[in-house]
């Protein structure tokens, strides 16, 4: 036993240390931060400065009388929905389609949903940029003003006369085009590795392509459904860099567009520069991430599909 | 129940013809098997019945009704796969009920036809487990389960045994007949193993690269093979094939290999006499021939060294060179002749077969199509 466990830990160790210096030790720190009143990374000078709970106590007023931190947590709750059902209710659709067309109809479509995730986020970012900008000039708003569906431009991720809304859906729309084909690839593969004899039985069975779906494709990827949901939850939760670009760029309204991820990046690196604010409020968004995590996996009921492995290993 | 038929149905693969221009009965209530090697388009008629694939030429027929352009679920068959193809998230209970649960037959209904059809093949007590949790045997009466749950009228059965273990499978070989019989369902079997085929057809249909070679019972397929590839297709080990040259000074007679000679008395002469080829294809089948130390007169004899024997308990496959081709003979377990020695291979009077060296017909086929045409 003591051998094997010795074996065991010589296939683990390569893994553990990555895991242990780029997530164990960071989070540490980050947590050793959110009690220090560091800013301007004055680290002689406060890194051993200890405050106690202030972060804290300053990130439950912010939560409880700032209005602009109540759109960053509306938003998030938004964003983070929203998107996430795009991501996977949208992505098995694209997948389901994909497999149901012919093969090479259906590359070049799988190719062409991947395009938003290869393109450079600042190529990207600057696609949009240019679609929802707010002047003449802007690629929607000219396109409707020559079809006389507008009289004038319309500044769409900002008016405060379409905020929240037009802000939200700019940035879910945005991120749902990056994210879908996640979804559509795992979920794509998988009912590639469906046996064929399978989907003949059930048309022989008197099963219609819907019925084909619901019966047989959909509850043969119940586990990839599984996987791909906490993934992308706990990427959503944590992601911040194309909502950076929109926000920087004003394609959407500041706090409409930020979610407590970019927050916390924000406060940490770019506006105020406070790091120890932004460690606190970096260690809940960790324990949202992880309580969130685990209640998915315990509803979508994840113990229930893991076998205990088959043969002696 | 109903006939199945084939009226000139051509099936193509990009380039590739799986099936070229097969016309075929399948007779109502009949036990076919389609017995062919791997790619010889066997699997691809049975789709064809089955309504996966549309042929590219030709009609099919259920009884009077055109089924070429109905769709599987239109055709009233059953399916039963070589892997089984169960549902493997749903129980034994709802792998039958699928069928039924999509015709939107009422529940009660299900549940009896269910555990009906569970009870006829004694797995009423498996119908709560999952597939993974069933035995070969077991996951294969449960695939024939949901195939006869719906009733069909015809039943297609794609290689159903070749995944069980020896034993199993002469066990459900008898069964599946005695089913198929009870239900007096049309069935169409494909396999490529032919004690399967044999020992289970009412008729047997040999196809090779999409064309069929025979059609007939099993007996006819074994003792009067239509060509060269059936001979040597069917039997284990297959009939011996060689060539040999003939001789018409007086009879119609052969040249065998090791220099003896065979004039051909009985029904093949007429045909050798009207058509005289210089050469012919020459078959038996290696039960149907011994090794004796001299050689009797009037059997036709081959003269050889022995080349290899192998044991196999019951019998002797004694492999004889003679010229450059390797003749097999089954002995009794006591005839073990030592490799190297002379022997005589002397086959049993009348069970010769002379093939027609261009088309490779056995003659005796020709024979009979001339006599019946006049």
């Amino acid at each position: 036993m003591a051998r094997r466990g010795r074996q065991a830990l010589f296939f683990l160790l390569p893994m553990l240390i990555l895991v242990v210096a780029f997530y164990i030790l960071p989070l540490i720190l980050t947590a050793w931060i959110s009690f220090t009143p560091l800013t301007n990374w004055r680290v002689r000078d406060q890194l051993d400065d200890f405050v106690g709970l202030e972060n804290y106590v300053n990130l439950y007023y912010l939560a409880r009388y700032d209005p602009d931190f109540h759109k960053v947590l509306q938003t998030t709750l938004v964003f983070v929905t929203f998107t996430l059902f795009i991501n996977v209710v949208g992505g098995l659709v694209l997948a389901i389609l994909t497999y149901l067309i012919d093969e090479r109809i259906s590359l070049a479509y799988r190719l062409l949903w991947l395009l938003p995730r290869m393109t450079p986020l600042a190529v990207f970012g600057l696609l949009w940029y240019y679609f929802f900008y707010g002047g003449p000039q802007g690629t929607l708003n000219s396109f409707l003003l020559k079809l006389g569906v507008i009289d004038e431009p319309v500044r769409w991720g900002t008016d405060p006369a379409m905020l929240p809304y037009s802000a939200w859906a700019i940035i879910v729309f945005v991120n749902g085009l990056v994210g879908v084909s996640y979804g559509m690839i795992i979920f794509y593969s998988a009912f590639k590795n469906i046996p064929r004899e399978l989907i003949i039985a059930a048309r022989v069975d008197g099963a219609r392509t819907w019925e084909v779906i619901r019966h047989i494709l959909v509850p043969m990827v119940r586990w990839h459904i599984v996987f791909v949901t906490v993934w992308q939850l706990l990427s959503l939760i944590t992601s911040y860099t194309h909502l950076f670009v929109l926000v920087q760029w004003s394609v959407v309204d500041k706090w409409y567009g930020t979610t407590l991820a970019l927050y916390v990046f924000n406060t940490a690196f770019f506006d105020v520069k406070n790091q120890g604010f932004a460690a606190a409020a970096a260690v809940i968004l960790v324990i949202i991430g992880s309580i969130l995590g685990l209640v998915t996996l315990r509803i979508m009921r994840f113990s229930q599909m893991i076998s205990p492995p088959r043969g002696d290993i | 129940m109903v006939e199945v038929r084939l009226e000139g149905v051509t099936k193509r693969f990009g380039r590739v013809t799986a099936v070229n221009n097969v016309n075929l009965t399948f007779g109502d209530g009949e036990f076919t098997a389609l017995l062919g090697p791997s790619g010889s388009g066997k699997s691809t008629i049975l789709y064809l019945v089955a309504g996966i694939y549309k042929p590219s030429k030709g009609r099919i027929y259920f009884g009077d009704r055109d089924v070429t352009d109905l769709m599987p679920n239109e055709r009233n068959i059953g399916l039963v796969f070589q892997n089984y193809a169960l549902y493997p998230h749903m129980t034994v209970y709802d792998n039958i009920a699928f069928p039924l649960k999509l015709r939107k037959t009422p529940p009660e209904v299900i549940r009896d036809k269910v555990l009906e059809v569970a009870k006829f093949l004694h797995i009423h007590e498996l119908l709560d487990r999952y597939p993974a949790q069933l035995s070969g045997g077991q996951q294969q009466r449960v695939a024939l389960a949901r195939a006869l749950v719906k009733e069909p009228e015809v039943l297609l059965l794609d290689e159903p045994l070749s995944n069980l273990d020896a034993l199993l499978r002469i066990k459900i070989r008898s069964e599946l007949k005695r089913i198929q019989k009870e239900l007096g369902v049309t069935a169409i079997y494909v396999t490529h193993d032919q004690s399967e085929a044999l020992a289970m057809a009412d008729k047997v249909v040999v196809i090779n690269r999409g064309v069929i070679q025979q059609e007939a019972p099993p007996d006819t397929i074994y003792n009067e093979p239509r060509n060269v590839f059936v001979a040597s297709f069917i039997g284990s080990p297959p009939a011996n094939i060689f060539p040999a040259t003939m001789d018409y000074t007086e009879e119609p007679c052969i040249n065998l290999p090791g220099g003896t000679r065979h004039c051909v008395e009985d029904e093949y002469a007429s045909v050798l006499w009207r058509m005289k080829p210089s050469k012919v294809i020459v078959g038996f089948r290696p039960e149907h021939a011994e090794i004796v130390e001299n050689p009797v007169d009037g059997r036709p004899v081959i003269v050889g060294e022995v080349y290899t024997v192998e044991p196999l308990g019951r019998e002797n496959i004694v492999t004889v060179a003679s010229e450059d081709i390797h003749l097999k003979v089954i002995t009794p377990p006591e005839v073990r002749p030592e490799a190297g020695e002379l022997v005589y291979v002397a086959v049993e009077k009348g069970k010769l077969m002379l093939f027609d060296p261009q088309t490779e017909v056995n003659l005796r086929y020709i024979a009979r199509e001339w006599s019946q045409g006049g």
